[in-house]
């Protein structure tokens, strides 16, 4: 079985798939894979529904290394049944997350303090609905157990959130990917609770036009978030700018890592309830009213100014970190 | 017998039912006072359960929130998860001096029919509230509080995740009584999936993974407890708080929560593939381990 | 509302094995395959189909592309295992280029 690693850094993170992220994001050649397509762990319930099934079930998870960290990766596939998540490919991913923890715990008895450059890495690429309904109910149970790991994971295991896939993080997927540390994204990414088909579904057209592609992207859209500081790096659209991204921040004290992380404490708790408060008391309506209330006089245009243009004239919300 | 809807919409009637007569303070714990303003349809607090000190976390459904159109019916939107958030630190703060076998336990009532699904929330950030009562709820479990989650009536998706799961127990009444237990009904899951709801309706005897309903998440290790009569409630979520505060105190953190009630559900026969899947990644992890901690 | 399961056993005249071990290609999207080729010494010159497929009825379809594929490569000594979602024939034939491609090639 053959990837080029060099090829990998080149291309599309958008297009690329979960098993190409996986093997692109870590060191050349060190990416090994847990359960892969070989032990055709196929979910029972999809199989039993006569649904399309796959070896990996949607997800590829392993471990590689990024210099000398132990680097735990869970990439997500999309492009089979929108990469939700149930009883098997929701086990892989949890179950990564607790090696990772493991992995950590097993260093500090090895070397008393875990060194900066040692430490192991947990990075998630995003590409998923939430849970899969066809076993919804170990979905929602695997999310939970993600959230208590992504607890343990601060001020032990740096956690990284990679979204820019075809799906987004969507559902329950979306708030285990906003209790990272970093947050990073191209312009592709999107992030939320309730997708814009749910939303018009349940509340009715005029909360939201599920059609209105430029409304989803402004709302759920990784440009927004950056701005309103849930995405922490907006990059660019390659597998190598992601590794990148990961790459500058691997070394650094965990302390420093963890300084842009978006909630887990009662300090954020009052910083993000600011941010609600606001929303509220300016009536908006639209992500463009946050947008000009934090200093951007040119809300119309910001969706569609090239890359370089939007990073280097956007204004963010400013937070105290 | 026909369905009886005991609790559900009535969070309040739940408070009064369980703790002790006139002994709920609302949007008071310890020395700490609640934005009364704030997410009104939080109700959070203090009462007395036989005596005992708790902090109480439930849903009045009859108090929509005036500045958010979509929270109303008991729906948990962004202020009513970041309320809840600071009724946990609140409890942790209030406690903060005292020893383990003292902290007081948290009870949340539970009967939410989901999360916001606005659009502010989604400009805003419905994820991040969610996630930070979340680790709130670790936060207070961390510092040694029992948490005990009772479903009294509505438990669904996302909010049941943020609002219950996490809990170091869960006990629900049965189906009987109104509780509602799922991620969504059967019928949206056949109108979605395109599987006809014949065939559903048919696994959903076999099957737990996407049946609706107390009875199954229990069998999933979902739920630790099934309390068979309303009139028990009291004492189950007591024989639970004394249970969680001894494991704790003997350290025996691995036998609470999420990941323990993974085993719970394994011994009820329930996700047999997830265990297969643990094992095996296990057995890979192993062999590379030496060379992880180099 | 059941899933389908093909075996084929074929065997080319001019046998070529894959380079590598195994190799795997393609995500089960709909219109689409996954292929997964593993090397197996004891099938001595003979390729080992199993198809899983969400179609029903395209048993014929399915025997004439893949053997059809394994006569003109040579491709053989391997188990070949497929998940289909409903893949056009033009779709297989790629899916199954690529993934000896990413084998390394055949010798």
């Amino acid at each position: 079985m053959r990837m080029i690693w060099e090829d990998l850094q080149d291309k599309s993170f958008y297009q690329a798939t979960a098993r190409e992220r996986a093997f692109g994001l870590v060191d050349k050649g060190t990416f090994k894979e847990f359960l892969g397509p070989r032990d055709k762990m196929v979910s029972p319930h999809l199989l039993v529904l006569g649904e399309a099934l796959e070896f990996d079930d949607g997800i590829v998870v392993g471990v590689g290394k990024i210099k000398k960290h132990p680097t735990f990766v869970v990439s997500q596939e999309g492009k089979y049944v929108g990469g939700a998540l149930g009883e098997v490919n929701g086990a892989k991913m949890s179950y990564t997350l607790r090696l990772a923890l493991e992995t950590y715990e097993k260093m500090k008895e090895k070397y008393g303090e875990v060194p900066d450059e040692k430490k192991p890495l947990c990075i998630v690429s995003y590409d998923s609905g939430g849970v899969r309904l066809h076993e919804a109910n170990a979905g929602l149970l695997m999310h939970s157990e993600c959230m208590e790991l992504f607890y343990e994971f601060q001020n032990k295991v740096p956690n990284f959130s990679l979204c820019g896939s075809t799906i987004g993080a969507y559902g329950a997927q979306g708030f285990v990917c906003m209790s990272a540390d970093v947050v990073i994204a191209n312009d592709y990414g999107r992030i939320g609770l309730t997708g814009p088909d749910v939303i018009q579904q349940e509340v009715g057209k005029d909360e939201f036009d599920a059609s209105d592609r430029a409304l989803i992207w402004r709302t759920m859209g990784a440009r927004s978030k950056y701005i309103l500081g849930d995405v922490d790096y907006l990059i660019k659209d390659t597998i190598g700018a992601f590794r990148n991204q990961i790459v500058d921040l691997a070394d650094l004290p965990m302390k420093k890592i963890s300084r842009s992380r978006h909630l887990g404490s009662p300090k954020l708790v009052e910083e993000n309830l600011e941010v609600v408060k606001l929303a509220a008391e300016i009536k908006a309506n639209d992500s463009k009213d946050l947008w000009k209330y934090y200093g951007n006089d040119n809300p119309d245009e910001l969706p569609e100014l090239p890359y370089d243009k939007f990073i280097s004239t956007v204004k963010r919300r400013p937070r105290a970190i | 017998m026909a369905k009886q809807f005991l609790y559900v919409g009535k969070g309040d009637q739940a408070i009064t039912d369980i703790c002790d007569a006139d002994s709920f303070v609302e949007n008071k714990i310890g020395d700490s006072r609640l934005d009364a303003e704030l997410a009104p349809g939080a109700m959070v607090g203090e009462a007395t359960l036989d005596g005992e000190l708790v902090t109480v976390i439930a849903n009045n459904s009859k108090r929509p929130n005036p500045r958010f159109r979509v929270v109303y019916n008991g729906v948990i939107g962004m202020e009513e998860c970041y309320k809840f958030a600071q009724a946990m630190y609140a409890t942790i703060e209030a406690d903060k001096d005292k020893p383990l076998k003292d902290k007081r336990p948290i009870v949340l009532l539970i009967d939410t029919p989901g999360n916001s699904p606005g659009k502010v929330e989604e400009i805003v950030g419905m994820t991040k509230g969610t996630a930070s009562y979340q680790f709130a709820i670790e936060d207070a479990r961390h510092a040694g509080h029992p948490v005990i989650g009772m479903i009294v009536g509505r438990a669904v998706s996302g909010a049941f995740l943020c609002h219950g799961l996490l809990s170091d127990r869960i006990l629900a009444l049965p189906m009987k009584y109104g509780t509602i237990v799922h991620v969504m009904p059967t019928t949206s899951i056949a109108v979605i999936t395109k599987i006809p709801l014949e065939r559903l309706n048919e696994l959903v005897k076999t099957n737990p993974v996407f049946a609706s309903g107390a009875e199954f998440f229990y069998k999933l290790g979902g739920i630790n407890e099934m309390v068979e009569d309303p009139k028990d409630m009291k004492n189950a979520i007591k024989r639970n708080i004394s249970e969680v505060r001894k494991l704790r105190l003997e350290g025996k953190e691995d036998q609470l929560g999420i990941w323990h009630r993974g085993v719970v559900g394994a011994e009820r026969g329930g996700r047999a593939k997830r265990l297969n899947a643990i094992t095996k990644m296990r057995a890979e992890y192993e062999k590379l381990l030496p060379e992880l901690l180099d | 509302m059941a899933l389908t399961e093909l075996n084929f056993e074929f065997k080319p005249k001019d046998a070529k094995t894959l380079v590598d071990d195994w190799s795997h290609t393609g995500i089960v999207s709909s219109g689409d395959i996954e292929v997964l080729l593993e090397k197996n010494d004891s099938l001595k010159g003979a390729a080992k189909v199993h198809i899983i497929t969400t179609v029903v009825g395209f048993d014929n379809v399915w025997e004439t592309v893949i053997s059809r594929f394994i006569e003109r490569t040579g491709l053989s000594g391997v188990n070949i295992s497929i998940n289909d979602n409903a893949a056009t024939p033009a779709v297989v034939i790629r899916r199954m280029q690529q993934a000896i491609a990413n084998g390394g090639g055949l010798q």
